[in-house]
């Protein structure tokens, strides 16, 4: 490509193109001596060419990067090769007010500047000449761009967080919806056993009363064994005491009652628990004794626990809280029951120790085991719904998320303390009243 | 991969061309800098646009790697990226007068500078030879602290395929090491073979 | 009698170029080696009285091609001709026997300045 003939256009005007170009056009030379200066530079400097021709550069605008662009002019000079600044990396080179005083926007023009070297008598570079392009506009344009784009992604992490927790909501829907028929059928079943073990026991009340009649009835009888004469009847007798170990029969008949009203008790004693730990009539906030909802809570999960643990209770006394009673036992139950499957069977029977306590306005409930504890990374999602750390098909990977949102239900919160093999303490704060409730 | 469409005339032509335009770019570079510069034998040869971002990467190793690009246009027209590994190249603030504290508009600044040089330097000093004019635009960063393997993607290859010049740059007493890659989409290698059958033909 | 030139370049483009750009008028005959091993081998044969040299070669570079003629007792002039110009490396070679150094691409009018200085050409 052979360099344009020099142009038959005349100097002058080449020289009024160079002067009135909406670019800033300016020279130096070796020693950075300004050697050319045209109007954009005049205008936005204040400083017109008369005033800076021949004047050092760095003399005239102290403010220039002097070590850095003088590094960059002399490459110019040597190499021969354009170089060049970008407003991107390095807003401006000059310090020009930018060119929106009524309108606003940025403090200062932005600029690209391109040094370019001319070889004015052939040969080697004798001049570098800079072309100030003004980039406000753009800078302004992409600064707005990049704040539209910051908007935007802002919103689109306020969806994701809230598609995260409709997801959590419902999630936590079903499984209250799971735990309210859960409860429903408990209860039921419990309203169900509640008849027969009423006439059962009724009647073995009965049956307790005769046995004991029947027994003094024979214990006469027996007493009166030596008047019998007749010894035929006699032997009859003694042989038929022998076969049937009368003996044994009259210590064991009352016992044998004593261990059925027993267990009839017991089984009272969990249909309570039952209803209580469903409350199925009670859906509403109600003021209850959280130590009685534990005990009861206990019993419902004892068959998980006591194979596996010792329970220890460690009990403060608990003014009544206002809460959902059910829900709050919801949360107990999946406590002990994380415990429990905590627990190393491995190590032996593990412990599992539930306290509670009472400060200013609030009640708290511990639930603590000697078990695997959590790693960091388990501690931090432990309360997201779907996550879990049982084998598959063990656990829905709800129990936590559920119990978490029921305790902000509560306007409470559940404080967390584990290591690997340090064990688990949850301990779980709730109100004694709940915002508008007057104090009692 | 054989160079398969330039001849090996052609090839020993560009081959001493390029070691001579590097010479000449290594001592202009040695005076701005001020420093010794280690150049090796440029390697010449061509490759599918599949296969470049993996000759890129082979090129930087392991590691992470930032690219400044700058296009070159003219009769001879292409692309030239400059790859630095990791962070070497904050060992030439220095010697480019950055001040001491380099945030990252400054690290990202130098890296467009020193390719810059480099570029212009290389490419400019091949062009002279060849008694072309040749033009360069403002460099851009194509790549900042990215593994080597993404420093370009192969989808936003628009050649079919690239003739490749490398150099290897290092500063005989510093960290700093760098590969300057010249590559040349297929249809431009014609203009490049009639300058080179110029420069054989004139000797 | 005409001069005995060797010329070593790993390139025969480099070599061409070279000989190109001798003087049209310098009494010589020419041979040539493609690395530094070659241009030893052709120096011990005798009867070298010049040799144009580059450094960047494979299998035995300029640099090692000195030290050897220097532990040989070298008896020739040697030229060096090379594309790596930096002042750095034309010092080196100096120092280390050469007589002259000339920068690729190869300019006849300093090749002739050269020989005339050694008064290889009149």
């Amino acid at each position: 490509m052979n360099p344009p003939a020099p142009s038959a256009a005349s100097p002058a005007l080449l020289e009024s193109l160079v002067e009135r170009i909406d670019v800033g056009v300016f020279a130096v030379d070796r020693d950075a001596t300004i050697a050319l200066w045209n109007r954009f530079m005049a205008v936005h400097s204040g400083k017109s060419s008369a005033e800076v021709l021949g004047q050092n550069l760095f003399a005239v605008f102290p403010e220039l990067p002097r070590p850095w662009l003088q590094k960059k002019l002399e490459s110019v000079f040597v190499l021969g090769n354009s170089a060049f600044t970008l407003w991107e990396l390095r807003p401006y080179l000059f310090r020009f007010p930018h060119t929106r005083p009524i309108t606003g926007g940025l403090d200062l023009m932005r600029q690209n500047v391109t040094f370019l070297p001319l070889r004015v008598s052939g040969g080697s570079v004798s001049l570098v000449c800079g072309t100030v392009f003004d980039y406000t506009d753009t800078a302004m344009a992409h600064a707005r761009l990049q704040d539209a784009i910051a908007a935007l992604s802002k919103e689109k992490d306020a969806q994701r967080e809230l598609i995260g927790k409709l997801e959590a909501a419902q999630n936590q829907l079903l499984q209250s919806e799971k735990m309210a028929s859960i409860g429903q059928l408990a209860a039921g079943v419990a309203h169900e056993i509640n008849n027969p073990v009423g006439f059962v026991n009724s009647n073995l009340q009965s049956l307790k009363r005769y046995c004991e009649q029947m027994l003094s009835l024979i214990a006469a009888y027996q007493s009166a064994e030596a008047q019998i004469s007749d010894a035929a009847l006699l032997s009859t007798i003694t042989a038929l005491k022998q076969a049937l170990d009368i003996e044994f029969l009259q210590e064991d008949l009352p016992a044998l009652i004593k261990e059925s009203e027993d267990g009839l008790v017991r089984i009272k004693k969990i249909v309570e628990d039952l209803k209580d730990f469903s409350h199925v009539d009670e859906s509403d906030w109600q003021h209850a004794d959280l130590n009685a909802g534990l005990d009861s809570t206990l019993n419902v999960v004892w068959n998980e626990v006591k194979y596996k643990a010792r329970v220890e209770k460690n009990y403060g006394t608990l003014p009544a809280v206002a809460c959902l009673a059910a829900q709050l036992n919801q949360v107990f139950m999946n406590l002990i029951i994380n415990a429990a499957q905590s627990l190393d069977q491995a190590q032996g029977m593990g412990t599992i120790t539930l306290s509670t306590g009472h400060q200013d306005d609030w009640v708290w409930v511990e639930v603590q085991d000697t078990g695997r504890g959590m790693s960091e990374d388990v501690k931090r999602r432990i309360f997201e719904p779907f996550f879990t750390t049982k084998p598959v098909g063990q656990g829905t990977g709800l129990g936590m998320s559920v119990s978490y949102n029921i305790v902000q239900k509560h306007h409470g919160r559940i404080e967390l303390d584990s290591a690997p093999g340090q064990g688990t303490r949850f301990r779980v704060w709730v109100p004694v009243r709940q915002t508008g409730e007057a104090a009692p | 991969m054989s160079i398969d469409f330039i001849s090996d005339e052609q090839r020993e032509a560009l081959q001493e061309v390029a070691n001579i335009g590097m010479g000449q770019a290594g001592a202009s570079i040695a005076q701005v800098l001020g420093e010794f510069v280690e150049l090796s034998i440029p390697q010449i040869r061509a490759v599918a646009a599949a296969e470049i971002p993996a000759a890129l990467a082979a090129l930087a190793g392991d590691g992470v790697a930032s690219a400044v690009r700058q296009a070159f246009i003219g009769e001879l027209r292409g692309e030239a990226i400059v790859i630095f590994s990791e962070h070497s190249a904050h060992d030439l603030a220095e010697l480019l007068c950055y001040g001491d504290a380099l945030d990252t508009p400054a690290s990202r600044e130098l890296l467009l500078d020193i390719g810059n040089v480099l570029v212009g330097a290389c490419l400019g000093g091949i062009a002279g030879l060849l008694q072309t004019e040749i033009g360069f635009s403002a460099p851009s960063l194509l790549a900042d602290q990215v593994a080597t393997r993404q420093l370009i993607q192969a989808e936003t290859i628009a050649a079919r395929c690239a003739l490749l010049v490398e150099v290897r740059f290092g500063l005989e007493k510093r960290a700093f090491r760098c590969h300057l890659v010249m590559l040349m989409p297929d249809d431009a290698v014609a203009a490049l073979q009639r300058a080179l059958d110029r420069f054989i033909e004139e000797l | 009698m005409s001069v005995s030139v060797l010329v070593v370049d790993d390139s025969a483009m480099a070599r061409k170029m070279l000989i190109r750009a001798l003087p049209a008028d310098w009494d010589i005959s020419i041979t040539q080696a493609s690395n530094g091993v070659e241009a030893l081998s052709r120096y011990r044969q005798g009867g070298v009285d010049v040799i144009f040299l580059d450094l960047t070669m494979p299998e035995m570079d300029g640099y090692q091609v000195l030290e050897a003629l220097r532990r040989e007792d070298l008896n020739c002039l040697v030229i060096v001709v090379s594309a790596d110009i930096q002042e750095a490396a034309q010092a080196r070679v100096r120092a280390m026997g050469a007589i002259a150094f000339i920068k690729k691409p190869v300019d006849p009018v300093r090749i002739q300045a050269v020989l005339k200085e050694y008064g290889l050409l009149l």
